[in-house]
Parts: structure tokens; sequence; C-alpha cells
């Protein structure tokens, strides 16, 4: 991106007042000018799930994680969102009246790949929704019952029932499966839940 | 997934969500509070739009 894209981009981002669409647009710039340099980054946390299911969660800081290359050094960090713009460091900037993180490496398990929308500054990669779901029951249930993931999740099962947002169910359950989750009762259960309250059968039931 | 069809589903994305859970399910508290407060002015975020404006 041009000196003057970016202005452009910036301008945009920061007059933008909906959190949803000025953290997905800032997601967008960050993730290009990454890209610039060869490196990769996902979306995740409260703004994936937004991406999602517009369930009014996320707060005023956009998470983002690396791809690839798995680390990236400090000068570079801080050279790539000095360009945009950005204060603070090295993990975490204001920008455009928002903070970004840029944590460590990805945590994914799923087979499934990340799903991309084609945001106004470049192309933007966002966590699968199998592995939003399942860490979300997780949080939900573990160490404690957590009712703002638990509504998360609700959302997401929700939003996939109604054919919104493609989740491969079977993925899913192989995640809740695995020792990394051991949470496929509850994963179940909520499922089930959400698909009676929506009148719909849920794919866990043959 | 285009920009523009993203865009298009977000009011029916958010009414299926609020068919299931609360409309607005934002943590009350988290452990960025104090710079998301000294923000955006004691909140922490931006203010959601309502379903039917989208």
């Amino acid at each position: 991106m041009t000196e003057e894209q970016i202005r452009r981009a910036l301008a945009d981002i920061t007059a933008e007042a909906d959190p949803t669409l000025k953290h997905l647009k800032m997601a967008s710039l960050v993730s290009t000018s990454f890209r610039e340099r060869g490196i990769e980054l996902v979306v995740v946390g409260g703004s994936a799930i937004e991406f999602y299911t517009e369930g009014a969660y996320v707060s005023g800081d956009l998470d983002l994680c690396l791809v690839s290359p798995s680390h990236v050094d400090i000068r570079t960090r801080q050279e790539v969102m000095g360009r945009i713009g950005a204060t603070g460091g090295p993990r975490s900037w204001q920008a455009a009246g928002q903070f970004v993180d840029v944590l460590g490496e990805v945590e994914t398990l799923a087979r499934t790949p990340f799903d991309e929308l084609q945001a106004p500054y470049g192309p933007v990669r966002v966590i699968s929704p199998e592995d939003v779901l399942v860490e979300r029951v997780l949080i939900s249930v573990y160490p404690r019952p957590y009712e703002p993931a638990a509504a998360c999740a609700r959302k997401l099962v929700a939003v996939a029932l109604e054919g919104l947002v493609e989740l491969d169910w079977r993925e899913a359950r192989r995640l809740a499966e695995l020792p990394e989750y051991r949470i496929l009762p509850a994963l179940e259960k909520l499922v089930s839940e959400v698909a009676h309250e929506l009148g719909k059968p849920s794919p866990y039931h043959s | 997934m285009s920009w523009e069809d993203w865009l298009k589903g977000r009011r029916a994305r958010r009414q299926a969500g609020n068919r299931v859970a609360p409309e607005i399910i934002r943590r009350p508290a988290g452990s960025n509070d104090r710079r998301l407060r000294k923000l955006f002015q004691g909140e922490r975020g931006l203010p959601f739009k309502k379903a039917e404006d989208f």
C-alpha cells in the first residue's frame, strides 16, 4: 500500500462508529501491511466471534495471531505497525481509535481452513468457526460456568443451524473429543438446547 | 466471502443469535478494562447498532 492509501484507510477506520466494521477494516489494513512483509495473520477472539455471529460481543481491542512465520521479531512488528500510524507495542498498539494486539502463533486444532473475507483494504483471515465454537464451549464450563462464553457459543450454533454460517458439525465433534478439549458432552448439550429452541433437529441426534 | 455478501448477512445473523441469547453480550469486565474504559469514555468499546439498524 502507498502512503496515500494508508492515510485514506486510517481516516476511514478512525471515522467508523460501528465496532464490528471498525475491527474488520482495521484487521484488513493490518493483515495487508504484514502480508507485504511476507507475514500472514489470522483474526481470533471476540472479533472472530463477531464476524460469524454479529453477536454484539466485541470490545475495543482487535486480536490477531501469527499464521506464518510462527515468530516475527520485535523490530519488524514495530516497523509494520508504525507505518500505519500505530503507537505503543511491541504486542499491543493503539491506532485509529482502537487497540490492536498481535499475539503469538495461532492455536488451532481444526482441519477446516480459515475463513477469508475480502475486506476493503485486503483479505482478512478468520479462525475457523469449529475452533471458535469448541473453545467457547470449553470456556463456558471450565474452570467454572461463564455465561458470556455460553452466549457466544449459543449464537454461533444458532447462525450455523439457520444456514447463515457454514460449520462442519463432524469436525466440531472431533475437536470436542480431543484430549486438548474433552468437552463433547457439553457441546452436544448446548447444540441440542439451541436446536430445540429454534425448532430444528440437532445435528448430533441421528 | 465478499465484503458485500458479509454486509448483507449482518441483520439475519444478529436476529438468529437474538433468538437464543440476549442481543448484547459484551463482557461487563475484562483484563483490559483500564485501557478500554480510558479510550471509550468509560465503556469497553463503541456502542452496538440494533438489528433493525443494519
